[in-house]
């Protein structure tokens, strides 16, 4: 059994790094990535969760893992999504800089 | 007869009614003068029979009508009649002055053409309101009514609204008043809490003195006659009554003169039962009545206006009244004497009708020369001989001639104050004010009277005799200052009958016959010496401003130059007031206004400025860039942790 | 005779049909006026009929009594919210109610000759009505602050689209600061809500709670209602917006405005504050009466500066208002029922004033005082309505604020001692700048500062409502017990709370 900080400490190691990949990378689709990091992040402590509230009342209880294949999938439609929306947007500007997509301000 | 009193003031308000309301064809002779004829004459007849009631010895102070005016839980005000002795005086005085007065005006008017509704009806409202106070069994009854007086003066004052003077001595005389009326109305207020009623027959037992603390009755009592002070025209609130000449000299006759600023004297015997209680309000009473007497007589030495003289003169006169009220109140508590008491009341009726009488002949006089100024006058006792010989009567009344009414009734003021000096000599002081005074009344009437009817015309003008209308009246009341001092000696005597209104007060001190009365006045030394002094009033005059020769000039120059033009300028009073008015309570006013508007409502619209500008600035955070966003959103759950992990924790939540 | 009626809801409903039926009128726009007039008047003999079957002493057997007030009626509306429609009148707030019904019917016969938009003018007083007269009888936190809320907006357009040259300022200005005190008003309800815990809106029933609450609670509930209504009524420092809001406003618009709006918060003090809260109102009482009596100088000094007629008058709602603040804040029962008279009272009377105000509008093209002058020689009856006006005003006794004014006084006098004479010295103020104001504008010789050759007396329209209302003034002064008495009743079970007062 791998003891819990480590994974916890490894979870917010994958969010931290999506978060700052969020937050400075220009291009669209490298942020759409560092989104899906962060989301993995999520899922990992929800497997690690539900293992552990499993092996500590010793009971099988998969709640956790099955949200965390909910989010999966819900992960892929958004990519999806997301995606599609980048490349309207790059029909459209010519360009996937977030920084130029502003328009939407005020 | 006494419990159908309460239809005197409804006759004269009825003809109030009629006249304001009917259409104009409908009013008949003079603009509704018949209907407010009928109204006075109606009113008169019924006081008359009250007066005749309370004369036989019956009176009506059991309050058995009431009304309710208004009840709210412990709080109850109910409203009825009191008729005494001392209503009777102010009777008969409403009475018969309201009655000539507006027979009077039925020539004095005339050529007022359609305005006359309007006098008539305010009059007639006037008369009402007049009656209703002294009838009222309440104090705030009387407040009331006291108020509605103000009112019909302030109406009848602006009269002749177009003259600017008018309408502003108009709004002075009312809120000068007010400034009493509201010392009265805090007086009232007091005695309702610690007595829980304003009834007079509450207030006057036993048990309604006694509810009283002494310090709170001494206030109450000086706060009443706050109200005295304003209504009454005394000393310092006296300049509003100079200036209220701007109205018809009809309206100043009867409002002026005769009846409204009666009713702070009025006021002040009737609070008697009160006042006794509290020794120091009725030295204050006694010291304002000694200085208002003295300072408006020197004041009246110097107008021109034939107006102001009298209404100087009528200050003068209240103040003798006041005066003989305060010093009446130590006879009260000290000898059980009604001298003073009866001294004040006696001198207010009698002053009703020479001072009535004067009035309307200084109306007749204007009538004739059309204009209120001495100085363009002379010599009109050739042409107006009624008016000239009635006139000459009321001076003499005034300047207390024997046998005229005047003459009783001032000397036996003096006397009371005299004798009250024995109990505290701040009334030899008082004493000394009012026999000065004394002097001075005989000596600027007799001035008033060479300088309009002797010598010859000084100024262009075709006088002539008035009316039948205007002269019948002058001669009634001519008749009245010639026979009125007598009631002193009628029956038991008028000391004897107004001991009947305060009874309760005078622990059964034997009444003194009239015989008494008559020996004691024409014993005393000091009744010779008032004559003596107001004889030499009257020749000083004669010699200055009948003889020939007399030269002025000394009154121009030095000390006596600074003193007349004090006496020209009313010392200064009214033009300290105007100043208060103008640079203390404007200025105030104005500054509040500067204060409000920038201040206040600056801090509101900086509200408004700062809500607007923060809008500008946060607008900016909003610039589309995701990123930020993202940014901001981590930033700030980060604080939120912090917040809620540690903050919170360490502040034991 | 009305037994089983709705008369409250229908005496509400029938403004509010009338505002739909005159907002749909189309082209015939014109009788926008006449059908406005008929149904504020049906509304107005409604409300008539309620007051001849209003009982004074209420006992079990009037109509719809329950505890306290009468015709009252309640339907459930949202369980889950514990929102009901409870409406019921008792003695404080029938004057107001039928102050309510009189007011807008005389403000629409005012504004007859009204000619921009005169659908949706008449329309909204409509709807105004339907506001105040709901406050007046909610007995229900979430009605009341609806139908609080929904006054704000037709008098914000009146103001708006028939006003003056600042019209716009003075709009927006009257919408935020009242809502801003709305606010507070609903802070203050919904922590009643809470803490009460009763899952209902019922003022009852949150009341019988709420007087339990600590003090520190009540308190604070206090004066976040005290504010919320305060502004209303409105209590200096936070009144500027009434001297902008009435100089702006058509003369309609101000009648309401001063006659009725200003009357709510005097109205919620004494109807949703004071007995539900009453340890508040105890601690706090000082400082109502503070706020009163500076109201009441500093009002009467700020009138004496101005220049402009109607900012005077509105300025003299400040100090009059001032007196029910101080009524009050006594917390006796004489003085609560002066206050909630003085209401009855000012509304009356300044409704005169500020018609006369728009007469002289009217005719006179200028409400400035230095611009008028002598006008009575013209117009007679102007002047004899707009004199008796201020003399009302000024508390002449056997006009209707007299009695009023003399029991605050009263009360304040049992209450504080001496103080009182710090309000008193005002009342020679307020003589001051009503008869000085007089002497300028109709008194003395003509004015030539204004072009008069064209200038007549009132019309019809005009001296009808004032003429009216002075009546009424006339009548309610020589007998005030007529009112008295009903709010007396009322203000006893208020007093209950106090240690039967």
């Amino acid at each position: 059994m791998i003891p819990i900080e480590y994974w916890l400490v490894f979870s917010s190691l994958l969010f931290v790094i999506g978060a700052y990949g969020v937050l400075t990378r220009r291009n669209a689709i490298v942020v759409l990535m560092c989104i899906e990091i962060m989301l993995n992040a999520a899922n990992i402590n929800l497997v690690m969760f539900s293992s552990y509230h499993s092996t500590l009342h010793t009971t099988v209880d998969s709640t956790g893992q099955v949200f965390a294949l909910f989010s999966i999938a819900i992960a892929a439609a958004e990519v999806a999504v997301g995606l599609a929306i980048i490349l309207s947007v790059y029909r459209r500007y010519q360009t996937v800089d977030v920084d130029k997509i502003n328009i939407l301000r005020w | 007869m006494l419990e159908y009193a309460w239809l005197i003031p409804v006759f004269p308000f009825a003809a109030f009614i009629l006249i304001a309301l009917l259409p104009k064809r409908t009013l008949w002779w003079e603009d509704g003068a018949v209907y407010a004829i009928g109204g006075a004459l109606g009113a008169m007849c019924l006081s008359f029979l009250v007066v005749w009631d309370v004369v036989m010895g019956d009176t009506l102070i059991d309050g058995s009508q009431r009304f309710e005016w208004l009840v709210v839980g412990d709080f109850s005000v109910t409203f009825g009649i009191w008729i005494d002795q001392l209503s009777a005086v102010m009777l008969v005085v409403v009475s018969v002055v309201g009655t000539l007065v507006v027979f009077y005006s039925g020539g004095y008017m005339h050529g007022e053409g359609e305005t006359r509704r309007r006098y008539y009806a305010e009059i007639m409202l006037f008369i009402s309101v007049m009656y209703g106070l002294v009838i009222a069994d309440n104090y705030l009854l009387m407040f009331i009514f006291w108020e509605l007086v103000g009112l019909c003066s302030y109406l009848l004052i602006g009269f002749w609204y177009e003259r600017p003077s008018a309408a502003s001595a108009a709004k002075r005389a009312f809120i000068v008043t007010r400034v009493g009326d509201i010392m009265f109305m805090a007086g009232i207020i007091i005695l309702f809490k610690y007595v829980g009623s304003l009834d007079f027959a509450d207030l006057f037992s036993g048990a309604g003195v006694a509810a009283v603390p002494s310090d709170m009755m001494i206030l109450a009592t000086a706060l009443i006659f706050g109200g005295a002070i304003g209504k009454s025209a005394q000393f310092p609130l006296h300049e509003w009554l100079p200036d209220a000449m701007e109205g018809p000299t009809t309206v100043s006759a009867l409002i002026h003169a005769a009846t409204m600023v009666k009713a702070g004297v009025y006021l002040t015997a009737r609070s008697y039962p009160l006042l006794v209680q509290a020794p120091e309000s009725l030295l204050f009473v006694a010291a304002i009545g000694g200085i208002t007497a003295l300072v408006a007589a020197t004041a009246a030495l110097a107008q021109n206006d034939i107006k102001r003289v009298l209404a100087y003169s009528t200050i003068s006169q209240l103040g003798y009244m006041t005066l003989g009220l305060g010093a009446g109140g130590y006879l009260v508590i000290h000898a059980d004497s009604a001298a003073g008491y009866s001294a004040a009341t006696f001198h207010l009726m009698n002053h009703a009708f020479f001072k009535a009488l004067l009035f309307l002949c200084a109306g007749s006089v204007i009538h004739a020369v059309g204009t209120n100024d001495m100085r363009q006058m002379g010599g009109l006792g050739k042409v107006m001989k009624i008016t000239s010989l009635t006139m000459l009567i009321g001076s003499l009344a005034i300047a207390g001639m024997p046998p005229l009414s005047g003459f009783w009734s001032k000397d036996e003021v003096l006397a009371a104050v005299w004798h009250a000096g024995e109990f505290d000599p701040a009334f030899m002081m008082l004493w000394v004010m009012g026999i000065a005074t004394a002097f001075l009344t005989a000596f600027y009437m007799f001035r008033m009277w060479f300088m309009t009817f002797a010598g010859e015309p000084r100024s262009d003008y075709h006088a002539h005799e008035s009316p039948r209308i205007m002269t019948v009246p002058l001669m009634i009341l001519a008749g009245l200052a010639v026979v009125s001092g007598f009631a002193l000696f009628i029956g038991d005597g008028f000391k004897a009958f107004m001991e009947g209104s305060i009874d309760g007060l005078l622990a059964g001190a034997g009444h003194e016959s009239v015989f008494d009365v008559a020996v004691e006045i024409f014993t005393d030394p000091l009744t010779y010496l008032t004559l003596a002094l107001a004889i030499v009033g009257i020749v000083l005059a004669w010699r200055m401003y009948y003889v020939p020769g007399f030269d002025r000039s000394v009154f121009a120059k030095g000390f006596n130059g600074k003193l007349q033009r004090a006496l020209e300028n009313r010392w200064y009073i009214s033009k300290f007031y105007d100043d208060f008015a103008i640079k203390v309570v404007y200025a105030a006013s104005l500054v509040a206004d500067a204060f409000d508007r920038h201040v206040i409502d600056g801090i509101v619209n900086g509200f408004a400025y700062l809500g607007g500008n923060m809008g500008q600035v946060l607008r900016r955070l909003q610039n589309g860039n995701v990123q930020r966003y993202t940014g901001l959103i981590v930033v700030g759950i980060c604080l939120l942790l912090i917040l809620v992990l540690y903050v919170l924790p360490w502040g034991g939540w | 005779m009305l037994e089983g009626i709705p008369i409250l809801s229908l005496v509400i409903l029938v403004p509010l049909i009338g505002a739909f039926v005159t907002l749909g009128l189309g082209r015939y726009g014109k009788q926008a006026r006449v059908v406005a007039l008929a149904f504020s008047a049906l509304a107005f003999v409604l409300s008539l009929l309620m007051t001849y079957e209003f009982v004074t002493d209420p006992t079990s057997e009037a109509t719809g009594y329950h505890n306290g007030y009468q015709f009252y009626e309640e339907y459930a509306w949202s369980d889950s919210l514990g929102v009901s429609y409870i409406v019921g009148i008792d003695g404080i707030s029938l004057p107001l109610f039928v102050l309510t019904t009189l007011l807008c019917m005389l403000a629409i016969l005012f504004s007859w000759d009204t000619e921009k938009r005169q659908k949706e003018y008449f329309g909204l007083m409509l709807i105004l009505e339907v506001g105040v007269l709901g406050v007046f009888v909610s007995l229900d936190y979430f009605m009341f602050y609806v139908f609080w809320e929904v006054v704000l907006i037709p008098m914000y357009f009146m103001i708006g689209i028939w006003g003056g040259p600042k019209k716009d300022y003075a709009a927006i200005k009257f919408f935020i600061y009242t809502h801003v005190a709305s606010l507070a008003l609903l802070v203050a309800i919904m922590a009643m809500y809470f803490e009460a815990g009763l899952q209902t809106f019922s003022m009852e029933a949150i009341a019988a709670e709420s007087v339990g609450f600590a003090k520190g609670v009540q308190v604070a509930i206090f004066a976040a209602m005290f504010f919320g209504f305060g502004v209303k009524l409105p209590m200096v420092p936070f009144h500027t917006w009434l001297p902008d809001a009435h100089v702006e406003a058509p003369t309609a618009g101000s009648v309401l405005l001063a006659g009725l709006l200003l009357k709510m918060g005097g109205y919620g003090i004494i109807r949703v504050a004071i007995p539900s809260l009453p340890e508040g109102a105890s601690e706090l009482s000082i400082l109502m009466a503070v706020i009163g009596v500076v109201s009441i100088v500093y009002g009467a000094m700020l009138c004496l500066a101005q220049k402009d007629l109607k900012k005077m008058v509105a300025y003299s709602s400040i100090s009059h208002m001032g007196f029910v603040l101080l009524g009050f804040a006594t917390l006796s029962q004489v003085g609560i029922v002066a206050g909630v008279f003085m209401m009855f009272a000012h509304g009356l009377v300044t409704a005169v004033l500020f018609m006369m105000c728009g007469v002289m509008q009217h005719k006179c093209g200028t409400r400035l005082i230095p611009m008028l002058g002598g006008l009575s020689k013209r117009m007679p009856i102007a002047a004899t309505l707009m004199t008796a006006g201020f003399l009302a005003s000024l508390g002449l006794p056997g006009l209707v604020s007299f009695a009023a004014e003399f029991m605050v006084f009263y009360a304040t006098f049992v209450k504080w001692s001496l103080w009182v004479l710090v309000p008193v010295v005002a009342v020679v103020v307020t003589a001051a700048y009503y008869l000085w104001a007089l002497q300028r504008s109709m008194f003395g010789p003509m004015t030539d500062r204004i072009d008069t050759s064209h200038l007549k007396d009132m019309d019809w329209f005009e001296y009808v409502p004032v003429a009216a209302l002075m009546a009424l003034i006339a009548v309610f002064g020589v007998f005030p017990g007529l009112i008295f008495s009903r709010i007396d009743s009322a203000v006893e079970i208020v007093m209950r709370l106090f240690g039967g007062g």
